[in-house]
């Protein structure tokens, strides 16, 4: 099936409970916030949410219970401050967290691109990263001896990425801000591409090939209220508008007021 | 006369002059502070620095005034080139070792340090974002570099509750540096060591605000405090909306500042060519 042109609701419903939701862009920057939005409504829970960073749209599926676990190397809003229901839950310990860095997540992603099980680095050595996982084994460098960790493969079950331009196929143009797409669009069964507007044709040159691709779907504004650059910047009122809606204990409201839009 | 300056304008002023020419410098999450001081030193001795930035997943040989709301622009707008996170992270990071200030949330006397969580990992006072790639690099880097705005004994402790970044390392020598509010640090004999003070800042002074003991360097000299063109290139021409100044403050006063300096960059007339989306 070349054209993979379904509706968000189509597209969300292919998400199982408890899957390994891995989500695009970085920052606050080409979230792909309208199908987090999709996925608060459709109430599929137990998730757990993978990113190189998470923010807004993960902190969202925080607050609306749907995370189980949280791997990322970095979870707030950068100038906005902590994010408040990742930084609530967490404090709480109602939040699995397994610890993942930079360096974890790229060899991580790239070893299952390489079809291996592990990619070795040394990073992590003399940090405590090792103590609070368990699973992540170090060993000896064959060739010189030196301790390297084996930074396990990561096969996320779901990506969600927005993208500027897509194509029925799933080829993509994200707009300069490549962030990890290329390798969640490569690695997760199922990839799931929201883009500001699909044509028969892509306009330039694509950042992601659509071979894994499984859904396509025009979501206009799909990212906001982060940015879509070049065509929108960050939407700076908004994303404070939610900070003290936290702060303020009025989560619920502004969930309910977002899923309305 | 001598000029005025504040917290933030000498930590910037540390950071450039840490800098050399044709260095590539990263700025990593949330710190405005640090790109000012890269800027700074562009704009004076460093016209070649190279900039590469997690914000933008690009490296780039032109800068633009610090923002909030458009700043990916500056990075994406004309970059040198564009990068994904993995080759950051896997070919950049590791083989060129970019000049990179970090700031943490807890150093301790050996010069480790945190950004993970405040108190026992698995159920922390005070659980933080994450240290980015800092795991990832101090442990191979030759050179380590902090910088820590408002200088306290929460954030000097004996000992971190989580290693996230590496200090001290036995028998492998490396520069290590920190410049605060108040002083700046280097390790000496595995120990964190007051190196200079800031003007009108006395020796009593860190140490009351430092949670372990200091050793102290001797001659114990003053910070050369930032020259006027310094103080200027960073109010008018760096930063005029004041984001660096952000990392200074905490709780109401910056909740504050952030509203206002949206408030600034939205009414702002002067969007020129610089900003996005007229350039494309």
């Amino acid at each position: 099936m070349t054209d993979k042109t379904c509706t968000l609701a189509q597209a969300i419903a292919a998400i199982a409970p408890g899957s390994t939701l891995a989500i695009g862009g970085l920052m606050l920057h080409r979230r792909p916030m309208a199908a987090v939005r999709e996925l608060v409504r459709a109430r599929i829970g137990g998730l757990t949410l993978l990113g190189a960073t998470l923010g807004l749209e993960a902190d969202l599926l925080v607050g609306a219970g749907l995370a189980r676990r949280v791997r990322t190397c970095y979870f707030g809003l950068e100038a906005f401050g902590l994010a408040p229901m990742f930084t609530r839950a967490a404090s709480e310990g109602a939040l699995e967290i397994v610890e993942e860095t930079e360096t974890s997540i790229a060899c991580g992603l790239r070893a299952t691109l390489a079809r291996v099980g592990f990619i070795a680095s040394p990073a992590w050595v003399g940090t405590d990263f090792l103590r609070v996982r368990p699973d992540v084994r170090t060993i000896a460098d064959p060739y010189t001896g030196e301790t390297c960790v084996a930074f396990p493969a990561i096969m996320p079950d779901v990506a969600l990425i927005h993208a500027l331009e897509a194509d029925p196929m799933g080829n993509a143009i994200l707009g300069g801000n490549l962030a990890v797409d290329w390798e969640l669009s490569l690695t997760a069964r199922t990839v799931i591409v929201t883009a500001e507007r699909v044509v028969p044709r892509l306009s330039a040159e694509a950042d992601l090939l659509g071979q894994r691709v499984t859904h396509v779907v025009e979501a206009p504004h799909g990212a906001a209220p982060t940015s879509c650059y070049p065509l929108y910047p960050l939407d700076a009122e908004a994303i404070v508008a939610y900070v003290d809606a936290c702060q303020s204990d009025r989560f619920q409201q502004y969930l309910s007021a977002w899923l309305e839009t | 006369m001598k000029p005025e300056f504040t917290p933030d304008e000498i930590i910037a002023t540390c950071i450039s002059r840490r800098l050399r020419d044709g260095d590539i410098v990263v700025q990593g999450l949330s710190t405005p502070l640090t790109l000012a001081g890269y800027i700074l030193a562009k704009c004076t001795y460093a016209p070649n620095l190279v900039l590469a930035s997690a914000v933008g997943m690009a490296v780039t040989l032109d800068w633009k005034p610090l923002s909030l709301v458009h700043d990916e622009a500056m990075w994406l707008d004309r970059p040198l080139r564009r990068m994904n996170f993995p080759s950051i992270c896997r070919e950049i990071l590791p083989t060129l070792e970019p000049r990179e200030f970090l700031r943490p949330a807890q150093v301790d006397r050996r010069g480790h340090f945190n950004n993970v969580c405040i108190g026992d990992w698995r159920r922390p006072r005070l659980r933080l974002p994450g240290c980015g790639g800092i795991a990832d690099i101090t442990p191979i880097y030759r050179r380590v570099e902090l910088y820590v705005p408002r200088h306290d004994a929460r954030v000097f402790v004996e000992a971190v509750d989580f290693i996230s970044g590496v200090g001290h390392v036995p028998d492998r020598p490396r520069d290590w540096y920190l410049v605060s509010d108040l002083a700046t640090f280097d390790l000496h004999e595995g120990h964190v060591r007051l190196l200079t003070l800031h003007p009108g800042v006395s020796q009593d002074d860190v140490q009351a605000r430092t949670g372990f003991p200091l050793q102290v360097a001797q001659p114990l000299r003053q910070t050369e405090p930032p020259t006027a063109e310094e103080l200027r290139l960073l109010r008018e021409e760096i930063d005029p909306l004041g984001i660096r100044k952000l990392e200074t403050v905490g709780g109401a006063a910056r909740a504050q500042l952030l509203k206002e300096i949206i408030h600034r960059e939205m009414q702002s007339q002067r969007r020129d060519s610089r900003t996005y989306p007229t350039t494309q």
